[in-house]
């Protein structure tokens, strides 16, 4: 399901060095309520970063600080070591693509992505030049006379996406791009931006409440919550080790279990006990991927607990076909557990109400603290 | 609009309204074109010499220029402050942008009679009365709470982040506002501008006030008229009226359409 692109070098937080966007203690307030609390943030040059975070987690409201339409109310931004948090937004030199596109609608499409370069004061054939190699770029030199009302979604999207990178911005900002666009388009303008991004080896942040755009498309992972940053890594990183129990449940789905840690690496969790991995002790709070989960039918071949390997027995509630997935949902002592596997020709269906265990491996289990 | 077919008594009900709404201006038209001494319908002979006797009536044309000039200032005056204004009150949102915006918008509250009233006191005590300059501000206390009305809910319902996109781009809040927020306010602009006129070339109250014997608009010229004679003169000038506004509707329609312009 997922596509990642898992460049080579350094895989953890690059130094500051190197960082060719940083935020020191980004902090946004609005009378009492704290928009971005005390953010810190490097961003690497060339690379793609994801802003990921449900609505209201300030994500948007990082961007727009750092393209300099809100003003922050403390911290600093830096861009290639020069501190620009005083610098107005047209000084900034950011290509901002908005979620509506925001084109100028009394102006073609050629004339829209003249723009940044008319206000550069550009000789005219080198504007022509641009202009033409920015179209081309997103393959839409046909549509150059076109006023963008006469445009498609995805054809503006692109539009505003060649008006963004003409002025050859040193960021390129990306306010969800995607979400007014319909599923198949999104996937098709993923890998384009993706492509864009990378070939002209440009710096770029990408705001978005989906997961699958951030795991998919960029180089690391910013999980927000609460104006707070609650987890950067690699796409794999905050896939696979999410750092606390909000970054796992909102990247990805996830089955959630309460117990308390015994300290011998064994959970309980009612009148059942599960091994996780480690030693952890008190009150815990674990979880587990759907799709690392196995569903079998109880006293079967495959129903054999082994070494390394968690059972725990219920009963069959519901089987959901999404197509390309089984979704099996079992009660689980009153808990409701979903196990995924991929259908086969839809086979799989099982009887509802059917006595089934749950299978999954040791080491695919996450545990948290519930503090005290 | 292409999907449902209006019905056949909804028809006749849009029918009959229109008649009554159009009536007089439909009753003014063969009037004009009457023989009599008399304001008489329906005429009992037909001639031109009203349209005659209006080319030959010197107070009539010169208020007609008057009410002309006086329009157009009072126009391009509410613009040129009404633009500024409703750029600051809605997009800049001050503290008193709100607090502006009602005290500017207030006259439209007041009944004119009152306004009129209030205009006759001041300006009798500075000597405006029966100037051009009285009969300016004296229409701009109308036609300005118009123009900022339009012009800050144009404004309001743009998208401001085409405003935005334009500043990332590079672009100077000055040069922003003159290349993206004032084209995309054009149609704001030109109903603003056709109200305005409208507004001014139809102002009987205050003017009344404001206007003396050697300087009078149109309206309150053939007010005057009425009130002495009941001869079908002011038909004729009424039907050129018609026309005349007609040509203003005509133009907006042409130019930026006249739903998107009026009906929001």
């Amino acid at each position: 399901m997922m596509h990642q692109t898992i460049r080579s070098g350094s895989p953890t937080l690059s130094d500051d060095r190197d960082a060719h966007l940083r935020l020191d203690g980004l902090t946004k307030r609005y009378g009492d309520s704290v928009a971005v609390a005390a953010l810190d943030l490097a961003v690497p040059k060339g690379e793609l970063v994801a802003l990921l975070g449900p609505s209201g987690c300030g994500k948007t409201t990082t961007l727009r600080m750092v393209a300099g339409l809100i003003k922050p109310t403390d911290g600093r931004i830096v861009v290639a070591s020069q501190d620009i948090t005083q610098v107005p937004t047209y000084r900034r030199d950011m290509g901002l693509v908005f979620q509506s596109y925001a084109l100028f609608p009394h102006m073609t499409v050629a004339k829209n992505v003249a723009f940044g370069l008319e206000m550069r004061s550009l000789p005219k054939p080198e504007i022509e030049r641009r202009v033409k190699e920015a179209l081309a770029m997103v393959r839409l030199e046909a549509l150059a006379e076109r006023k963008p009302r006469e445009l498609s979604g995805g054809q503006q999207q692109r539009v505003a996406l060649a008006r963004a990178l003409v002025i050859r911005p040193s960021i390129l900002l990306l306010d969800e791009p995607l979400s007014n666009l319909d599923a198949k388009l999104r996937d098709e303008m993923r890998n384009e931006i993706r492509d864009i991004q990378q070939s002209l080896g440009i710096t770029a942040v990408f705001v978005t409440h989906d997961q699958v755009e951030a795991l998919s498309m960029c180089d690391k992972v910013v999980v927000m919550r609460g104006g707070k940053l609650e987890q950067m890594g690699t796409p794999v990183e905050v896939y696979e080790h999410p750092a606390t129990p909000f970054v796992a449940s909102f990247v990805g789905r996830t089955n959630r279990l309460e117990g308390i840690a015994q300290g011998d690496g064994r959970v309980a969790i009612g009148s059942m006990a599960v091994q996780v991995p480690g030693r952890p002790g008190g009150k815990v709070e674990i979880m587990i991927r759907p799709h690392r989960m196995k569903l079998v039918d109880v006293g079967s071949g495959e129903d054999a607990a082994s070494e390394g390997v968690n059972r725990l027995a219920g009963s069959l509630t519901r089987v959901t076909f999404v197509g390309d997935l089984l979704q099996y949902h079992v009660d689980v002592d009153g808990t409701e557990i979903v196990v995924e596997a991929a259908s086969d020709h839809g086979r799989g269906f099982r009887k509802v109400g059917a006595p089934v265990a749950v299978l999954w491996r040791v080491e695919d289990t996450m545990v948290f603290g519930r503090g005290a | 609009m292409e999907a449902n077919e209006t019905s056949v008594p909804m028809k006749i009900v849009v029918a009959v309204l229109f008649l009554f709404l159009l009536a007089p201006v439909i009753l003014v038209v063969p009037i004009s074109f009457s023989g009599e001494q008399i304001l008489s319908f329906p005429p009992e002979s037909w001639s031109l010499r009203w349209y005659a006797a209006l080319a030959d009536n010197p107070k009539m044309i010169s208020a007609f220029w008057t009410s002309l000039m006086l329009g157009a200032i009072v126009t391009l005056i509410s613009l040129a402050v009404a633009i500024p204004a409703a750029y600051v009150i809605v997009r800049m949102r001050t503290m008193g942008s709100t607090f502006l915006y009602n005290l500017f918008t207030a006259p439209l509250l007041l009944p004119t009679i009152v306004l009129g009233l209030a205009i006759l006191i001041v300006f009798a005590s500075i000597g405006f009365l029966g100037t051009f300059t009285g009969l300016v501000i004296g229409h701009l206390v109308i036609t300005l709470p118009y123009a900022l009305r339009v012009l800050a809910t144009t404004l309001g319902n743009l998208n401001l982040s085409c405003e935005e996109a334009a500043s990332t781009l590079g672009g100077r809040p000055l040069t922003v506002f003159r290349r993206v927020t004032l084209p995309m306010m054009a149609p704001g602009i030109v109903a603003a501008t056709a109200l305005c006129f409208l507004v001014s070339f139809d102002e009987v109250v205050i003017t009344l006030f404001l206007t003396g014997p050697r300087l009078t608009t149109l309206p309150v010229e053939l007010f005057h008229h009425v009130e002495s004679r009941a001869d079908p003169l002011v038909a004729s000038v009424s039907v050129l009226l018609i026309l005349l506004t007609l040509a203003v509707v005509m133009i907006v329609d042409r130019t930026v359409g006249l739903s998107k312009t009026f009906v929001k």
